[in-house]
């Protein structure tokens, strides 16, 4: 099967109000896709329907990641099956150092799929390896999770957790983020890096400035809860030359 | 302090730590920790003096089974006195906690420390009273004091009651409580990367109770707050 990720005929809401209104989109493996579109689009619904989030109620339609049916798997099942989501505001975990999270998130895995713990040296050698990837300072191993991180801290933060994980899919949701050009190439490096023939990545964001570093295969606008227009990078052109009211 | 007839099955002097608090030593004498977790339910009364230029270190351990009634009394009777009081509660089922505590600042120069974090869930009450008072001669008293609590149920019912008499007037106290959730944001972040939901509650609790467990007692904390999960 070539398509790591198919959304059929996606509806969702909160509440009463409907915000999906019947989305197709597929992914293929490899593939980099940029969902955009204005605010009030639908993209952090999106996003919170592909990773799970509890307060979104999917009406219709499928998601099927990599011959699975996602829209049954919790958070958790999500993460383990190869799926990461790159936070717009990270959140802080007070009195949890990085180390310790990672851990626990490596070995919940290797639980879920039946393989041993990981031994301490091992582990110890993966977390210093992806800190110094993304070029974090190794003192950062013993920090609180985002406790008195700087934006672009966290940001280095998510890719470094990125990296770690190794995801198949990985969501980036830039919705409406004010991020530095620093902040930028931060994520931009993390996702070039971790390109390969068998990994996707989504890119939700309002800005084309993320796509100037990282090269989209597909771009999709979305505009009141549907892709109203799919193409390759003249679509980011056509948004910069004359906004999403052509769509 | 008139204690009246109680049962008090608990050992807890020998964990306790009443040093000098002299130049040399420094003051890092403490992790006692009475543990009353075990052991007949009901009462616990305990009143200490702490004397010039002594420390009293004293954390409370409450793990979930039973209901407690720890009423403490401290007195700061000699200058330079210090006291780090601590407590630690963990309870569910119907269970019902009370702490009263009174931090008796008498005389100049003392200082006090106090924090207490709990858990309650199921449909335990918990109730905190903790009052301090500040004689009109204990100048240069420093008081403080924090009590944070967070709700695992809707049933489980906190009441914390700060109670500050201060009679001097070149004194810095405070006190602050708060009553709480576990940060769901917080939740959902962690099983994003992969961390079961009841494993990240359990991180959580264990990281909010982290400042006020004793290390000796970790490995009990841990599996009492993975039984409440």
């Amino acid at each position: 099967m070539d398509n790591l990720l198919e959304i059929k005929n996606l509806h969702a809401r909160i509440g009463n109000r409907e915000i999906l209104k019947g989305i197709d989109l597929t992914i293929g493996r490899g593939e980099i896709h940029a969902v955009m579109g204005p605010n009030g689009a639908g993209k952090s619904t999106l996003n919170a329907v592909l990773t799970g989030r509890a307060d979104y109620e999917v009406t219709e339609g499928t998601i099927v990641y990599d011959g699975k049916d996602l829209l049954s798997m919790s958070p958790e099942e999500r993460s383990w099956a190869g799926i990461f989501l790159s936070f717009q505001y990270p959140v802080e975990i007070p009195g949890v150092t990085i180390t310790a999270f990672m851990k626990a998130a490596v070995q919940a895995r290797r639980k879920a799929q039946g393989l041993p713990e990981m031994k301490t040296p091992e582990f110890l050698k993966l977390l210093k390896e992806k800190m110094a990837f993304v070029q974090m300072k190794p003192e950062f191993a013993k920090r609180e999770v985002n406790v008195g991180f700087s934006g672009g801290e966290k940001k280095r933060n998510e890719i470094f957790q990125m990296a770690l994980l190794d995801p198949t899919l990985s969501i980036l949701d830039e919705t409406d983020s004010g991020l530095d050009v620093d902040a930028l190439k931060i994520v931009a490096d993390g996702v070039n890096a971790l390109r390969s023939p068998e990994k996707s990545a989504i890119i939700i964001t309002h800005y084309q400035k993320l796509l100037e570093y990282v090269q989209p295969d597909v771009v999709h606008v979305l505009k009141d809860g549907r892709i109203v227009c799919t193409g390759g990078r003249e679509v980011i052109d056509a948004i910069e030359q004359k906004g999403f009211d052509q769509f | 302090m008139g204690h009246g007839n109680y049962i008090d099955p608990f050992e807890i002097s020998p964990r306790a730590s009443l040093g000098r608090n002299d130049k040399e030593g420094g003051l890092g004498r403490n992790d006692s920790s009475p543990v009353i977790s075990s052991g007949a339910e009901g009462g616990v009364e305990k009143s200490y003096f702490v004397g010039a230029g002594e420390k009293l270190s004293l954390t409370f351990v409450v793990l979930p089974g039973e209901s407690r009634d720890i009423e403490v009394a401290i007195d700061l009777v000699g200058e330079g006195a210090e006291v780090d009081l601590k407590g630690l509660y963990l309870c569910g089922g119907d269970e019902r906690v009370t702490f009263r505590i009174l931090m008796h600042h008498r005389v100049p120069g003392c200082v006090s420390r106090q924090l207490f974090n709990g858990i309650a869930g199921g449909s335990a009450r918990v109730s905190f009273e903790g009052r301090i008072i500040v004689a009109p001669d204990a100048q240069k008293t420093e008081a403080f004091q924090e009590n944070h609590n967070i709700l695992l149920s809707e049933q489980a019912h906190v009441e914390t009651t700060p109670q500050l008499e201060i009679y001097a007037d070149d004194v810095k106290c405070s006190h602050g409580a708060t009553i709480g959730r576990l940060d769901e944001e917080a939740l959902f972040y962690m099983r994003t990367r992969g961390i079961p939901e009841d494993e990240a509650k359990v991180l959580q609790m264990l990281s909010f109770l982290a400042p006020v467990t004793p290390e000796a007692d970790r490995e009990r904390v841990e599996k009492a707050v993975i039984q409440l999960v």
